[in-house]
């Protein structure tokens, strides 16, 4: 028993300073955000204590005002629709796209090369690409929410595609063999057979895509910028250089735009969990 | 159901290797017909291509008549069963079997019938609502088995379908597949390198060694007059005993000589030994026809024994084997476990000479049986 118990309480530390040291980083911005959103601006000083402090009364005035200078609903909306437009898209065509490449790179040379040629789109960033963007979105009228959707299921193919391919090596080829002289077409196979086994992988592509997109800047800003149409980050980016000195209404600002995000996650984090290590270990 | 005609079917790949080579075989419909062979011996290549899975290279191939040559597997009204299964992980054991008919288009009536019949067949209705990684590796194999018959196709194929499983249950499912075979009265090529379930589920038996087919033929017959040295070594078990022999004649008869041992052959099979006298060829006996001498009451009187040393003793239960050497080769044995026969024992063993087979020791062909 005596041993038992102290094999227990065995701390690996060097692990868990680390640990430490990451969760602060992490829990005190979120903490100064906190507290500061819910502050009165007057109770802002210039002192350490002005900032850290918890506020004298928790008042939610901050929130409805930048409720409505961000004109919350209307943005939110727009990076809703975008976030799960793009998702959506992507988890369609990306694996599609991986299905067609993955199975046939090994034996057929065009295959192989598209994949390089497709994953080598990551190593090209998205500064060099932005002017030009702007300009051919705009020649193609793709100005708009429209034409971002479609960049961002373009620019997160790359990474998608690698996702999608190595998880298509777990799913034995006899599946895909056995379904054809069940009676299945190629297209058959697939959405019969290969998209549902990937679900983990979807839900991967799901939270790496979507958090990427719902958090993005600068996509929108060149692409449909100034247009009266805003995502949330832009709405905020607006207000900020607007409100340059008001911590108060961009903190408050900000902790609404991460709550949907946090409400998915607590929603969704028995799957995402589950989806990304069943994903590691089958 | 419905016969199978292969006509010199071959299999090339594009590296130039020669998986199959002039493949030709007729299968009689309700025939259940077994590919055996070591590993990479073709089996597994000729039993995709029957299936569409692999291009035929060269060849002509019939299901029923039509050739099928080009057409999809989806087209050739077969049914495969794999050797690791290939049950679809996110459906219920109904809808994996219910899958190929639903491809079909089939009313629903009639798929709920026919996975019913199906499931009741193979006692599978109590997991009908089951994944199948809720299922041993038994019940697996039998949803595997339930997937290909409840859509009743034209010909069954099967990829090793027990090898994954334990000792104790592939012989309770070879059981069960030669029932299936009976009752549903199929058409079914079999593949598998285990040439016990090969004698017991055949009608007849395919033999292949590197692509090339070495023999057809029932399992009796195969087991009996084997036509070459690989097919005589592979089938049994244990193996057939080979022993160099120097071809001779004394007193008019036709002798086998290794080592300071001699055999004189039957006249039944001393004609057409005559041509090699002289010339070394390959004696083979099965090791049931090499007796013991204290087994000889049981059998015939047998005159000319044969000295050995016994190196190995194996009891199996019921009976027990025995390996040794002998003057010129070395021979194995079965005996009864009653026999006070051990290791190190000098004994004296005959062969019933009736039942020995002489192999051409160039060509590996059997000169006689």
């Amino acid at each position: 028993m005596a041993n038992t118990k102290k094999v227990k309480e065995r701390v690996n530390w060097p692990i868990t300073i680390l640990l430490i040291i990451g969760l602060i980083t992490i829990i005190f911005p979120l903490y100064m955000a906190v507290v500061i959103a819910f502050k009165d601006p007057s109770e802002m000083t210039n002192d350490i204590a002005g900032i850290l402090s918890l506020p004298s009364t928790w008042s939610l005035d901050n929130f409805i005002e930048a409720i409505q200078v961000t004109d919350f609903f209307r943005s939110f909306m727009n990076s809703l629709i975008i976030t799960v437009v793009a998702v959506v898209v992507s988890i369609l065509i990306h694996s599609l796209a991986a299905y067609a490449i993955g199975r046939n790179m090994d034996h057929k040379r065009i295959f192989k090369w598209s994949y390089y040629f497709i994953i080598a789109g990551m190593y090209v960033p998205f500064a060099i690409l932005m002017m030009p963007l702007v300009k051919q979105t705009a020649i193609m009228h793709l100005d708009n929410m429209v034409g971002v959707m479609i960049l961002y299921v373009v620019f997160y193919m790359p990474m998608n595609m690698m996702l999608y391919t190595g998880y298509l090596r777990n799913i034995p080829i006899a599946l895909e063999e056995a379904a054809r002289v069940d009676g299945a077409s190629t297209w058959k196979t697939y959405w019969k057979i290969i998209f549902p086994l990937m679900k983990p992988m979807h839900a991967t592509v799901a939270v790496i895509t979507g958090l990427a997109v719902w958090n993005d800047v600068m996509t929108p800003l060149v692409i449909m910028g100034g247009q009266g149409v805003n995502t949330l980050p832009l709405a905020q980016m607006n207000f900020q250089t607007a409100f340059s000195t008001n911590y108060n209404l961009a903190f408050a600002s900000y902790l609404l735009a991460m709550l949907p995000m946090i409400i998915f996650y607590i929603v969704a984090q028995k799957q995402i969990i589950g989806g990304v290590t069943n994903g590691a270990v089958k | 159901m419905a016969g199978l005609s292969l006509e010199h079917i071959g299999k090339t790949y594009p590296n130039g290797y020669e998986g199959v080579k002039d493949f030709n075989l007729e299968i009689a419909d309700k025939e259940f017909i077994i590919f055996v062979g070591p590993s990479g011996c073709g089996k597994s290549t000729t039993l995709r291509m029957v299936a569409g899975l692999e291009d035929i290279t060269s060849g002509t191939l019939k299901i029923d008549g039509r050739v099928v040559n080009d057409v999809e597997p989806k087209d050739r009204d077969i049914a495969m069963v794999f050797q690791n299964y290939a049950l679809y992980p996110h459906m219920t054991v109904y809808e994996n079997m219910a899958f190929p008919m639903r491809l079909r288009k089939a009313p629903q009536e009639e798929i709920d019938k026919m996975v019913h019949e199906a499931a009741r067949i193979l006692d599978l209705e109590k997991l009908l609502d089951r994944k199948p990684s809720a299922l041993s590796g038994g019940q697996r194999q039998r949803v595997a088995m339930g997937r290909a018959i409840a859509r009743q196709p034209k010909v069954f194929l099967m990829d090793e379908p027990l090898s994954n499983l334990d000792a104790k249950l592939r012989v309770q499912m070879r059981a069960e597949i030669s029932k299936l075979h009976d009752r549903l009265g199929a058409t079914i090529i079999y593949v598998t390198h285990d040439q016990t379930e090969a004698m017991t589920l055949g009608t007849r038996i395919v033999v292949m060694k590197d692509g090339v087919m070495q023999q057809v033929d029932t399992p009796a017959k195969l087991y009996a007059e084997p036509c070459n040295l690989f097919v005589a070594g592979f089938i049994g078990s244990p193996q057939m005993n080979f022993i160099d022999a120097t071809v001779g004649e004394a007193a008019g008869k036709v002798t086998l000589t290794f080592g300071k041992n001699t055999i004189t052959v039957p006249d039944s099979k001393a004609a057409a030994l005559k041509a090699y006298k002289g010339k070394v060829v390959v004696l083979g006996i099965r090791p049931e026809d090499v007796i013991e001498e204290h087994e000889y009451a049981e059998g015939k009187t047998l005159t000319e024994t044969i000295d050995a040393n016994v190196t190995v003793y194996e009891l199996l239960g019921s009976e027990a084997m025995i390996y040794g050497d002998v003057d010129g080769g070395s021979i194995s044995a079965h005996i009864s476990a009653t026999n006070p026969v051990r290791t190190g024992s000098r004994i004296k063993v005959a062969f019933d000479a009736d039942k020995i087979h002489v192999f051409d020791k160039q060509t590996e062909l059997a000169i006689v049986h």
